[in-house]
């Protein structure tokens, strides 16, 4: 885990270019992200049918009626897309808010005492990385039991660690600035100074690590709805896929339709949001 | 120095395994539901009160909670994870007939995808900026957000039942008494596309690291030394960038064959292999709850093993670390 820190000299030439390259970025993702999240405000009037509702006969191909065919007991797929954009985005955001909240807490906390309390609280989130990430998740899973709820929790417990480390190193640098040491000097208690001067200046990055943390989890959520510890009311793309896989559409033609479409939009919006935070990362910090 | 640092490295793997135990102790005892589910893998509602209690007694849950956990941790260390509810087996056996197919797919991914990641990094860096840059670095950013199952899904589609190229599950082609070659060669048609939908998944961390370590050094005065000095710029590329460049990654692979292990549950599920990752799955459907911890264990520490790996060799690739 040896990091070799060098200088850092870009030239305004590839500077000014990687930012342009950044702002680019920055907007397809903002597109893609709000293409997606339009759809699932809207669904109820984009979606043709009740993705709940047995609509027609079951194993269907694509057709007027049905754009996507329909699932393996009737369903309308194109609906169950559109209404799965819902779970989908809801998890990755809920679930990156939790892990968000926890990760600027510990972050802040341990950033403002460096000393004791700050390097035990960062050995624990050394700690908390180097377990075996997707086999906890997984057994954590299993032992809740599959509800929205506790898949929103099991992954934002789980991936606070990397917003943590990224919000202390900033506490660890605005704690010693001029204006934080005014007020410190002037006698303004610790709670004070944390509300009023270190978490608003660490407001911006904590949006990148917010952005990276959506990202993470709807790929998070689509896996474990895949292995079957998703909700089983509420159809996320993950879980269509694991409907796609127990009734094995991926060896017959019906996986152009049941398997790509899940599987894209599961893409599209974890890259979103990735491309998103890209940019602001580095809006936040040219040098990356 | 040297000496001091070894201590505090140990101690924290120490901490970690500790940790890792006592979590794996806890969970099923603290999970909503009765423990007796979890452990015993019994049917709580259809026991009377006096066979459950019989039971307790049978698997050591009536005892003090801290002599459970102090026999937790003796059965650890002479090997004995128990047995698996759905087949009975120990689960040590059930490890060991599964390891050996997760460290082939894991190893076939772990060279390619350092040797493609380290290359198309370096190239990627040379030419910072340019279209090859560009495409290179939105193909890898694209590819870390696929969906690693889906992927694996859609190259059976593509390559097993499309093409009829390769198998689309197992390790083995069942039923079949190959002998020698032919068999060696059954069972690497059966790895490749498991192994490939892992390496594509595990290229553009490698990826990510080599391009940004390689423009780190770019920028070091001895590389505009050896270009002021005429070397001719292949020279440039292999002898001096590259070379300086490749420490950090190999920090970052050592890491990654940890974590890569993880990985394995999802893509082994898609492809039915017979490795460890398949097994977790198995064992979540099934609720085998002493399986999915025994091979929790297994996977930290494959991912200690691999941070052990990383601290040994890196002091061996960049003396420049040697010292401190």
């Amino acid at each position: 885990m040896t990091v070799t820190g060098h200088r850092q000299r870009a030239t305004t030439r590839t500077a000014l270019r990687s930012s342009r390259l950044s702002s680019l970025l920055g907007l397809t993702g903002v597109v893609i992200v709000g293409a997606l999240v339009s759809a699932a405000v809207l669904a109820p009037w984009l979606a043709p049918y009740d993705p709940t509702e047995r609509v027609a006969r079951p194993f269907l191909s694509p057709s007027w009626d049905h754009l996507l065919g329909t699932n393996d007991i009737g369903q309308d797929l194109l609906s169950e897309m559109i209404f799965g954009a819902r779970v989908s985005l809801t998890v990755g955001i809920v679930a990156a808010a939790v892990a968000l909240l926890i990760g600027t807490a510990v972050g802040v906390v341990a950033g403002y005492y460096p000393r004791r309390l700050g390097s035990v609280m960062m050995r624990g989130v050394d700690m908390i990385l180097v377990l075996p990430f997707l086999p906890l998740l997984i057994v954590l899973a299993a032992y809740l039991g599959r509800s929205l709820l506790n898949t929103i929790l099991v992954i934002g417990v789980l991936i606070w660690a990397e917003p943590a480390r990224v919000i202390r190193s900033q506490v660890l640098s605005l704690r010693s600035r001029e204006h934080v040491l005014a007020a410190r000097s002037m006698g303004a208690p610790d709670r004070w100074t944390i509300l009023r001067h270190i978490v608003p200046r660490t407001a911006l990055l904590a949006t990148g690590s917010f952005v990276r943390a959506v990202s993470n989890a709807i790929l998070l959520e689509a896996a474990l709805s895949f292995l079957g510890l998703g909700d089983p009311i509420q159809k996320s793309w993950g879980s269509t896929l694991f409907w796609a896989q127990e009734r094995l559409a991926f060896l017959t033609p019906a996986w152009k339709w049941w398997v790509l479409p899940p599987g894209l939009l599961i893409m599209m919006a974890s890259l979103g949001f990735a491309l998103v935070a890209f940019s602001l990362e580095e809006r936040i910090d040219p040098r990356l | 120095m040297r000496r001091r640092f070894d201590i505090r490295r140990l101690t924290q793997y120490g901490v970690v395994v500790v940790v890792a135990v006592t979590l794996n102790f806890l969970l099923p005892r603290l999970m909503p539901g009765s423990p007796l589910t979890l452990i015993a893998g019994v049917d709580v509602g259809l026991l009377s009160a006096d066979q459950r209690a019989e039971i307790m007694a049978r698997v050591g849950l009536d005892a003090a909670l801290w002599k459970q956990y102090l026999r937790y941790w003796g059965d650890i260390f002479t090997g004995d994870f128990g047995y698996s509810f759905r087949s009975s087996r120990p689960i040590v056996d059930m490890i060991w007939d599964r390891l050996p197919w997760t460290l082939l797919i894991t190893g076939l991914s772990f060279i390619v995808s350092a040797v493609v990641g380290v290359v198309l990094g370096a190239i990627s860096a040379w030419r910072r900026g340019t279209k090859i840059d560009l495409g290179m670095l939105s193909g890898m950013i694209s590819i870390e957000s696929l969906p690693s199952f889906w992927l694996g899904m859609v190259l059976i589609s593509i390559f097993a039942v499309q093409w009829r190229l390769l198998p689309s599950s197992g390790a083995v082609t069942s039923a079949s008494d190959l002998v020698g070659w032919a068999h060696t060669w059954d069972i690497v048609r059966h790895a490749i596309l498991p192994a490939a939908t892992l390496s594509i998944l595990a290229t553009p961390g490698v990826y990510m690291t080599m391009r940004y370590s390689m423009l780190e050094t770019l920028r070091e005065d001895y590389i505009r030394t050896a270009r002021a000095k005429g070397a001719d710029e292949r020279r440039v590329l292999f002898g001096h960038v590259a070379r300086n460049a490749i420490a950090p990654v190999v920090t970052v692979l050592a890491l990654r064959l940890g974590f890569a292990f993880g990985g394995t549950v999802i893509v082994e599920t898609v492809f039915s292999y017979p490795g460890l990752g398949r097994m977790v799955f198995d064992a979540v459907s099934g609720r085998d709850y002493p399986v999915m911890q025994a091979a929790f264990l297994v996977f930290t520490a494959a991912v200690l093993a691999a941070n052990l790996l990383a601290d040994l060799l890196y002091p061996l690739i960049d003396p420049r670390t040697r010292t401190s």
